[in-house]
């Protein structure tokens, strides 16, 4: 069921955003060779380098497994952290020369529930628009239109201490929202929630970007990046190793599928003969089982069975998926996704 | 300005809702207060209860005058149980030595007083080589006051004995003196008894007592007990609740409100000092409800109110300038939980909350001077005597002083940490 | 029960290792019990006395030279108006007004009068008054001596022509009053002081009457530390994971009370050495008492921290009950002035308490003597509630939040 009402429409659109071209769309963020390094110089660097550019109006995922940086770089993109290099231009503004006009055209909904529990709804709502820089009749106009689009008008009195899981983490999307930004961050919005939660979340947010919204979303989640998404950058250890819609990043997989294997023994010695199967162009172990990407599942799985029965091995379980994301992340890396 | 006072209220608002926070702040002082002042009588003076005296008396010597029944030992008795002292102490008679000895010992009276059997042939023995005697004080060396009041109350009735032999021999030596010699030893008794009649020991001083007259000042009050404890446990207790306030900035960092506080256009600096300010503003309102509090609940007079006003102003940043600086040191809720509450008990301990106003120029008067609290209390003592702002100048300036100095620190050290 | 141990040596090798912990338990208390050792340990201080004398007489002089030389204060003359100033400011215990007419009054046999200022509410100038009362007595009762002599006695016949009465009789009293102060120098009758269970001669500094006191308050801070880790650790649900082992409820329970038990206990060693080596406080004068006073005062601790541990379930909360029970109790029971001092409902009332037997015992190893039969019912009450309080805190043992 969606959460966001249709009441939105005219709240993003009236900002005037420059357009160059017909047709052609502006790029509302872009990001330029990021870097952080905690503790130089030795420190860890947490992101290496990472590019990529938002157009208005559009759901950007930075896809990748946890510990890739995702979180760092939406903080240097909040301007929370400064970066050790590179900088990045929200709506025009440098993160780095010009953070207040950043932050203006930002709204920010952090992993983590950041509201004050012993607070009501609307006591949050108006708290955080004082902090935006609403006040007077304008703030309580504009909490009231955000309770009605987040459908908690009729629990806005109760102290969010109270609140199911779901409901806080409305509030949450509420409270970024008070200031009508141009750009929205949402980080992991989804970890921990229920099924039912976590669609009803996903259906607002597509909400809001058909309302006029620019979202930059992370995850770890490959479906949620695959279904939200316009475009998916995909980090790991730091860099951005592939941008581009869910189509164009399948392409890097080519038609090669995903087989995963079973045997009764001696795995690594399955493993390292597949690999040396033609059509094969990669294999390796996941746990129990070997992970193969492959260029025809068809072709390719006979020689497979042939090459194990040459070895002495049985094959146990044998499970095929077609290219998506996933695949794509552990052709560009060698490893899995999900670790 | 208004966003500061936003964060302020928020902060405030939210210390209303916590219990915990409110019976520190609150219930703890007046609780404290109300038991210390039922423990010293709950009146305006330390009074305490009647010292509780054995006496035995093994005097064996003859009455002292004509047509009494007592001797000398009966006689410092009888000075014992007068009806005058009777608030002083209470006299259990006991038939020996031992026996009075055992009492104290067994904890059932403060001291005994022991009368050696030849007290009064050493009294009215004749010449000088009569053997000195003593009387036995026998105390309870962990009841030093009983013991002092005893001890002054025997050696009064002595000083009669020994003043009243000393006219005897003065008046022997004088009888010697004009060539009266055959009558020494008749005149040296008519002298003794004369001595006595004039009232015994007692009468001749008296020190009567009165509170300082200064110029300007109408009267000097008495300062009830309970005023000076309620001070004391009013700024201890703000140590404690602007510690909760400033802990926030911790638990705030660590619940994400702070970063996300740090990611709206409302600049750094701003949201700083809207928690500095919260500290403030919440143990000043604090403050103000223990003053108040005090005055209806209490009764007690905390004398003139520009006075006051400045005292409680510096106090809340004293309290709030410590609890920031404790909070900019620490990393952890738990650190600022107990390590506040260790650096607020040596702060209290030492600056006299616990005790009272000190006694004058003594040691520990001088090490109070050593905590901005103490300053303070002290300050506040003289205000509550009826002094005025002129008299409470260096108790303002240097509690003020230390809190310039813990926020300078506090913020030096937050900028490092939130840059 | 093995594993009761387990569970306390765990708790005990966290302690060891928070070195937080470690200040607050052992370092700060011992900085402590130092400076105020330091301070007060040696002997007791002398209160100062601001003397005005507006009398030319000898006695006044006599009475101001006697105040000088006296044990109990510190004479500084000044004028009457910077006197009643040092008394406001808290910078004399007293002011001493000796008023002009003095001398005359005691020589005619008037009632002689002394002025003390101070402010009410001040123990320094009760201390004062009675020494000065103490001094003024036996200047008075030596002149009253040679006054009554010389009523009687006459004075000597003869005498320097036109002499008056007056004349003859000042004479007189020059030579009586000698004559009286010489055996009011040497009184027949004095006082002998005994302290009871202490070596001739010797009087408890404030200091050693002081230090059990200061001890149980850190003590019953103490909790404090103790009772935190114990909150957090529900928080963590590390708790709540030991109970899916094998360890049963009461095992966890006990397991936290020995720790604690151990703690204060340490704490006791080390804040009763100090006492002992550096400021010569004797609680090594009955080890067998003492041991008993020892354990009655961490059972007591202990149990009184597993129930508020027990029973509150934030930090916050902790501190404030810890700081308003530990603050009520060490009052109630004399660790902050001497129960003596109070009124007989509050020592009746504190008495309910173990700790106030507890310092009556402490008090009495050190400088009266007692021995184990004299501690033995500061034991058993201590006993008895820690057995109530044990009981209460496994009854309302919360494992989760």
């Amino acid at each position: 069921m969606l959460w966001v009402t249709a009441a939105g429409p005219s709240v993003y659109k009236e900002t005037s955003a420059p357009t160059y071209g017909e047709g052609r769309l502006v790029s509302i963020v872009e990001v330029q060779g990021l870097r952080k390094q905690y503790d130089p110089p030795k420190g860890v660097l947490a992101v290496d380098g990472v590019s990529f550019d938002i157009a208005q109006g559009e759901i950007f995922s930075l896809l990748g497994p946890n510990g890739a940086g995702k979180s760092t770089t939406i903080s240097m993109l909040s301007c929370l952290l400064h970066p050790s290099g590179g900088d990045a231009l929200v709506d025009g503004h440098s993160v780095v020369t010009d953070a207040q006009a950043v932050k203006e055209a930002i709204g920010v909904v952090p992993q983590d529930i950041a509201l004050y529990p012993d607070m009501s709804a609307r006591e949050n709502l108006l708290f955080w628009g004082k902090m935006y820089g609403l006040a007077g009749e304008a703030l309580k106009t504009r909490v009231d239109e955000v309770l009605e689009l987040i459908t908690l008008v009729d629990r806005q009195k109760d102290r969010v201490e109270k609140f199911s899981g779901g409901m806080k983490r409305r509030v949450n999307i509420g409270v970024a929202l008070l200031h009508k930004p141009k750009v929205l961050y949402l980080d992991e919005p989804t970890v921990g929630i229920d099924p039912q939660s976590r669609r009803s979340i996903l259906d607002g947010i597509l909400a809001l970007r058909d309302q006029g919204m620019t979202i930059l979303y992370t995850t770890h989640y490959m479906a949620e990046a695959q279904e939200l998404s316009d475009r998916i950058g995909i980090v790991d250890h730091g860099k951005m190793i592939a941008v581009g819609t869910n189509g164009e990043l399948v392409k890097i997989v080519g038609e090669e599928a995903h087989v995963e294997l079973s045997v009764d023994h001696s795995l690594e010695g399955m493993v390292e003969r597949w690999a040396e199967v033609r059509g094969v162009t990669t294999a390796m172990i996941d746990e129990d089982r070997a992970v193969l990407l492959v260029q025809d599942a068809n072709e390719v799985l006979p020689r497979l069975f042939e090459t194990a029965a040459a070895a002495g091995s049985r094959i146990t379980e044998v499970n095929v998926t077609e290219p998506n994301l996933e695949m794509v992340f552990l052709h560009l890396t060698g490893r899995a996704l999900r670790e | 300005m208004s966003r500061i006072l936003a964060i302020a209220w928020k902060d405030l608002r939210s210390t209303m809702r916590n219990a915990p926070a409110l019976a520190m702040m609150l219930v703890a002082p007046l609780a404290l207060a109300a038991l210390l002042g039922f423990a010293f009588g709950g009146g305006q003076s330390f009074s305490i209860s009647a010292t509780k005296v054995a006496v035995t008396n093994a005097d064996t010597g003859a009455s002292v005058a004509a047509g009494t029944a007592e001797n000398a030992g009966g006689v410092i008795v009888g000075v014992l149980k007068s009806p005058d002292l009777k608030d002083v102490i209470t006299v259990s008679d006991k038939s020996s030595a031992a026996e009075a000895r055992k009492s104290v010992d067994d904890g059932k009276t403060a001291a005994a007083v022991i009368i050696p059997a030849g007290l009064s042939r050493a009294i009215f023995g004749s010449g000088s080589t009569a053997p000195a005697t003593a009387v036995e004080l026998y105390e309870n060396p962990t009841q030093q006051i009983g013991g002092a009041i005893t001890e002054s109350i025997v050696g009064q009735a002595l000083l009669g004995f020994n003043g009243a032999r000393a006219a005897a021999l003065a008046a022997a030596g004088l009888a010697t003196a004009n060539g009266d010699g055959a009558r020494a030893g008749k005149l040296a008794q008519e002298a003794a008894a004369k001595y006595m009649q004039g009232g015994g020991a007692a009468a001749g001083v008296s020190v009567t007592q009165r509170a300082p007259r200064l110029p300007g000042r109408q009267s000097t009050k008495d300062v009830g007990v309970t005023g000076t404890i309620l001070a004391g446990m009013m700024i201890f207790f703000m140590f404690f609740g602007a510690n909760n306030v400033a802990r926030t900035i911790i638990d705030e960092d660590r619940a994400g409100t702070l970063p996300r506080l740090f990611t709206t256009p409302t600049p750094r600096q701003t949201i700083l000092g809207g928690k500095f300010s919260s500290v403030f503003v919440t143990v000043l309102v604090q403050a103000v409800i223990l003053l108040v509090a005090g005055r209806f609940i209490f009764g007690i007079d905390w004398g003139r109110l520009d006075a006051v006003a400045a005292l409680t102003l510096v106090a809340a940043a004293v309290a709030s300038g410590l609890a920031l600086l404790v909070i900019s040191l620490v990393r952890t809720p738990a650190q600022a939980g107990a390590i506040g509450a260790g650096v607020y008990l040596v702060l209290a301990l030492l600056g006299g909350n616990f005790t009272g106003s000190a006694a004058a120029g003594g040691t520990y008067a001088n090490v109070q001077k050593l905590t901005p609290n103490g300053w303070l209390l002290q300050g506040w003592d003289a205000v509550m005597r009826g002094g005025g702002l002129g008299d409470i100048g260096l108790n303002l300036l240097v509690p003020l002083g230390f809190a310039v100095v813990f926020f300078a620190v506090a913020v030096l050290r937050f900028r490092k940490r939130y840059a | 029960m093995k594993r009761v141990w387990i569970l306390a040596s765990k708790d005990l090798l966290e302690t060891r290792r928070d070195r937080l912990a470690l200040l607050f338990t052992v370092i700060m208390p011992l900085a402590f019990t130092a400076f105020f050792g330091l301070m007060f340990g040696g002997g007791s201080d002398r209160l100062p006395l601001a003397v005005f004398n507006a009398d030319s007489g000898a006695p006044a002089a006599q009475l101001v030279s006697a105040l000088a030389k006296s044990g109990v204060v510190k004479t500084e003359t000044m004028t009457m108006a910077d006197a009643e100033k040092a008394v406001d400011d808290n910078k004399v215990a007293a002011a001493l007004e000796v008023p002009a007419g003095f001398s005359a009054a005691l020589a005619a046999g008037r009632p002689a009068a002394l002025t003390l200022v101070s402010t009410a509410g001040s123990s320094g100038a009760q201390t004062v008054q009675t020494e000065v009362t103490a001094l003024a007595g036996e200047l008075a009762a030596g002149e009253r001596a040679a006054q009554a002599a010389v009523a009687v006695a006459g004075t000597p016949p003869g005498g320097a022509p036109g002499a008056t009465p007056q004349d003859l009789r000042d004479a007189a009293l020059l030579m009586a009053r000698p004559l009286a102060g010489q055996s009011l120098a040497h009184p027949v009758a004095t006082v002998k002081i005994v302290e009871a269970g202490m070596a001739a001669g010797q009087i408890p500094s404030g200091f050693v009457l002081s230090s059990p006191g200061m001890l149980v308050n850190f003590i019953l801070f103490s909790l404090l530390t103790a009772g935190i880790a114990l909150i957090q650790e529900r928080r963590n649900y590390t708790l709540m994971r030991l109970m899916t082992t094998r360890v049963r409820r009461w095992e966890l329970i006990a397991g936290k009370a020995v720790g604690m038990f151990a703690l204060t206990f340490v704490q006791q060693i080390i804040l009763m050495g100090a006492g002992q080596l550096l400021f010569g406080v004797d609680y090594l004068r009955d080890p067998a008492a003492l041991l008993l006073m020892m354990v009655a005062l961490s059972l007591f601790a202990s149990t009184l921290g597993l129930l508020l541990a027990a029973v509150l379930t934030s930090e916050q909360a902790m501190v404030a009950t810890t700081v308003l029970v530990s603050m009520s109790v060490a009052a109630l029971s004399g660790a902050w002035f001497p129960l003596e001092i109070t009124g007989p409902a509050f020592q009746a009332v504190g008495h309910l308490l173990p700790t106030a037997w507890i310092l009556d015992g402490l008090r009495g190893i050190i400088v009266r003597g007692f021995g184990v039969a004299d501690v033995l019912p500061a034991f058993g009450v201590a006993l008895a509630w820690s057995a109530a309080l044990f009981a209460l805190a496994v009854w309302r043992f919360r494992l989760t939040d």
